[in-house]
């Protein structure tokens, strides 16, 4: 008896084992779950970390940058240079850490690569409360602000100040299907306004397979498509605002730009097709013919090579058509820079490995061959790889085609304020589109008043917004250098 | 008698059949998603951008062979790191879940047991946690954690979860309505410790809700988005979660991959969520009788 007291004694001691009894065979799994993986983890140990911290958001980035970190950290190993670890964060990630760091004034990173869309949230505060570096006065210093092409700094530009070094410049081309435009016998060369494309290419809007729909369309763009709108309304002078930070909403350009493109998406006259980037049913718009040209920043032309390889020496590169006779002839999509955080351990090593990654001839060489991304870097714009004969686009010289148009990209605004007036922009050209349909009107004439007045609608709606913030009331959201 | 009832059976099977066969229906829309995954996983960039499930030479029955690859695997395992993350995502996700689901009931059960001062503030603070939306929380959140020292470690990921509001306070619903008091006023008589009473006494009684909040909490954590982006830096800490999302760049994107990451990422949670699903809709279920 005394024995069996003493066992059970023993038994309710293990309180642990007592627990486990009662517990259900679904904890009981997740509990091994736990034992095992904290296991692997413990034996599994992580790279230690040293040196400044840099932030990139492109696996492409990343390997393209590898070697000239290696470098970089076997020469810091002989010198008071830091070396760097570089991590690739999403986007998301990025843009919520950089934030969250700078509103709580910690460390994030030493150097991050902010892309275009993200920029304007860093630039909401006053001027001063920037969380990156003011790099305008070593930029002139150290002559930097002259080697690179000068509309590259617009995105980072703040009310004058500049907080990155670019790294790309993105003209746009148009793209067009060289084997459908020289079998039609349309000559391009001929082709110079968005007037002449229209009248040239109508020919090829039509209806292929004998079904009674039409099929092919001449242009691959949606009025929904907020970065196509961008990159037309900045060709013809518009977009959401100006050097000076005022609002051009209601431009005169912006308003013939969302009535064109709403005849061309809409309406007997209709040209064009949404054929979106990155999806499997706009690719394949495009590999089966319905898409005849489509706007082509230098970066997309990289995404199609490696995507939509079928296309292989049926396309052809040719100059934006203008808005007007003479006008500009390319626009802009896209873009990346380099920051330095105010939470840097060590400005100077991180300024000195900024200046090396983004100012290298090899990168930027690398940049074009793999990704056919032009450099800003003007002094090397004459490097032979960028004449070589491209055969994905039918043996043309593409870089030197988009080099030839670099010069002329369009300003582009860091307003903080600029993603919801595009969205305002956006909503404008939708409610055209709804007024076209519901009055039958479709001619750009008829459509320019019902644009003129959904855009001054828009620019009140975010003049109102832009006076609520305490912030930067009275203070110039402008990106351009006023000096 | 008996032709009513066959009657009745009659209708009842139609009945059933029609239920049956839209039950199939949904079922099939329902997997639609999955064999578009399962495909697209094996298949090259141009065959993902051509073909919806499988690549075909022109009638849908006329396979394309050469359109499926294993390189999206291959790249996954043997470059991109996967398996790290997936132990990272188990790793996380069981220690989270425990801790939360320990702390939860051990909170839970001091509200809802003992009497002390501040026991109703104490109670208001932890439902009026509920109400604070998360997206307040990343900024003070990450100060904390730097503060802490606790950036970029495991520990800065877990430790905000392992007393979660809502556990606390679906513990203490729980011990209230499941443990009388004279349970735990015989077991103190009998000699009983406060350790001993919560483990071998209180814990049994609410045991389908342990084992249902282990498997949210454990569900909640794999499927975590944001807090691992913030907190952790390191590539070799990242969850699968993070990971999958990483493989998507900004000038390029390999859709074949992500397809088998995800295809990766949720095959784990799915075969547990079919094994321990008993428990879990037992413990969603427990008290739901109760009168």
């Amino acid at each position: 008896m005394d024995q069996k007291r003493s066992n059970v004694t023993i038994c309710n001691d293990f309180l642990l084992l007592r627990t486990l009894k009662t517990i259900p065979p679904g904890p009981l799994v997740i509990l091994l779950i736990a034992v095992l993986s904290s296991a692997t983890i413990a034996f599994w140990p992580s790279e230690e970390r040293e040196g400044l911290v840099f932030w990139t958001f492109a696996q492409h980035h990343a390997r393209m940058y590898h070697p000239a970190i290696q470098d970089w950290n076997e020469r810091a190993a002989t010198s008071d240079a830091e070396p760097i670890q570089m991590f690739v964060l999403s986007m998301g990630a990025l843009n919520r850490r950089t934030q969250s760091g700078m509103w709580a004034q910690t460390a994030t990173s030493d150097l991050v690569e902010i892309e275009q869309p993200s920029v304007a949230r860093f630039m909401a505060g006053p001027v001063e409360e920037v969380g990156f570096y003011d790099l305008t006065d070593l930029l002139r210093d150290e002559g930097i602000y002259n080697q690179l092409n000068e509309p590259s700094f617009a995105p980072w530009t703040s009310r004058g100040r500049i907080f990155g070094l670019p790294h790309d410049v993105h003209p746009v081309l148009l793209c067009y299907r060289a084997d459908l435009v020289e079998e039609a016998g349309i000559d391009v060369s001929k082709i110079k306004t968005w007037d002449d494309f229209e009248e040239a290419m109508r020919p090829l809007v039509n209806n292929t397979d004998g079904d009674g729909e039409t099929d092919r369309y001449a242009l691959g763009l949606w009025y929904t498509s907020a970065r196509d709108v961008e990159a037309l309304l900045l060709q013809a002078g518009g977009g959401t605002f100006n050097a000076q930070g005022e609002s051009i909403i209601a431009s005169d350009a912006n308003t013939h730009v969302i009535a064109r493109m709403v005849r061309w998406c809409v309406g007997p006259n209709r040209i064009a097709i949404d054929a979106p980037e990155f999806s499997p049913s706009g690719n394949e718009l495009k590999l089966r013919g319905s898409v005849v040209a489509a706007l082509m920043p230098d970066w997309l032309a990289g995404v199609w090579m490696n995507d939509l390889s079928a296309l292989k020496g049926k396309l052809k590169l040719m100059p934006l058509p203008a808005w007007e006779e003479g006008g500009r002839r390319t626009s802009v999509m896209g873009g990346t820079m380099i920051a330095i955080p105010k939470t840097t351990r060590d400005f100077d090593s991180a300024w000195a490995f900024a200046k090396e990654l983004y100012l290298s001839p090899v990168l930027a060489q690398k940049l074009f061959e793999s990704n056919h991304i032009i450099s800003p870097k003007v002094g090397l714009w004459g490097e032979p790889y960028y004449a070589v004969k491209e055969p994905y686009f039918s043996d043309q010289q593409s870089g030197m085609m988009y080099i030839d148009q670099a010069p002329n990209v369009p300003f582009r605004t860091s307003s903080p304020f600029h993603q919801v007036a595009m969205q305002q922009i956006m909503d404008a050209a939708s409610a055209l589109k709804a007024y076209a349909e519901a009055n039958d009107a479709y001619e750009i004439e008829t459509l320019m008043p019902e644009a003129k007045r959904l855009l001054e609608s828009a620019e009140q709606r975010i003049e109102q917004e832009m006076s609520r913030n305490v912030f930067i009331a009275g203070d110039t959201m402008g990106g351009a250098d006023d000096e | 008698m008996s032709a009513p009832n066959a009657a009745s059976t009659k209708r009842f099977d139609l009945n059933m059949l029609i239920v049956y066969l839209l039950l199939v229906v949904f079922a099939t829309i329902t997997l639609v998603p999955f064999v578009y995954l399962l495909f697209s996983a094996f298949k090259s960039t141009e065959s993902f951008f051509s073909f919806v499930f499988w690549p075909t030479q022109g009638a849908w029955y006329d396979v394309d062979w050469q359109g499926f690859t294993l390189d999206n695997w291959r790249t996954l395992f043997f470059e991109a790191g996967i398996v790290r993350a997936t132990v990272n995502s188990f790793f996380i996700s069981s220690v989270t879940a425990i801790l939360a689901t320990l702390f939860s009931a051990m909170g839970g059960y001091a509200l809802a047991k003992y009497r002390f001062r501040g026991r109703g503030l104490t109670t208001l603070v932890v439902l009026g946690s509920l109400a604070i939306p998360f997206a307040l929380l990343i900024a003070p959140g990450y100060q904390l954690l730097y503060w802490l020292g606790l950036l970029d470690t495991y520990t800065g990921l877990i430790l905000p979860g392992v007393a979660p509001a809502f556990g606390v306070y679906l513990f203490r619903q729980a011990f209230i309505s499941s443990l009388p008091d004279a349970l735990i006023e015989a077991a103190r008589i009998d000699g009983c410790g406060d350790i001993r009473i919560f483990f071998q006494i209180a814990l049994p009684m609410v045991r389908p809700m342990i084992g249902a909040f282990l498997l949210i909490t454990y569900l909640a954590t794999w499927n975590n988005f944001i807090s691992p982006q913030i907190v952790i830096q390191s590539a070799d800490k990242l969850p699968l979660s993070v990971f999958v999302a990483q493989l998507r760049g900004p000038y390029s994107t390999s859709y074949g991959m992500i397809m088998a990451g995800t295809l990766v990422a949720i095959t784990p949670v799915l075969v547990l969520f079919l094994l321990l699903q008993r428990d879990f809709i037992a413990g969603l279920t427990a008290g739901a009788v109760k009168g």
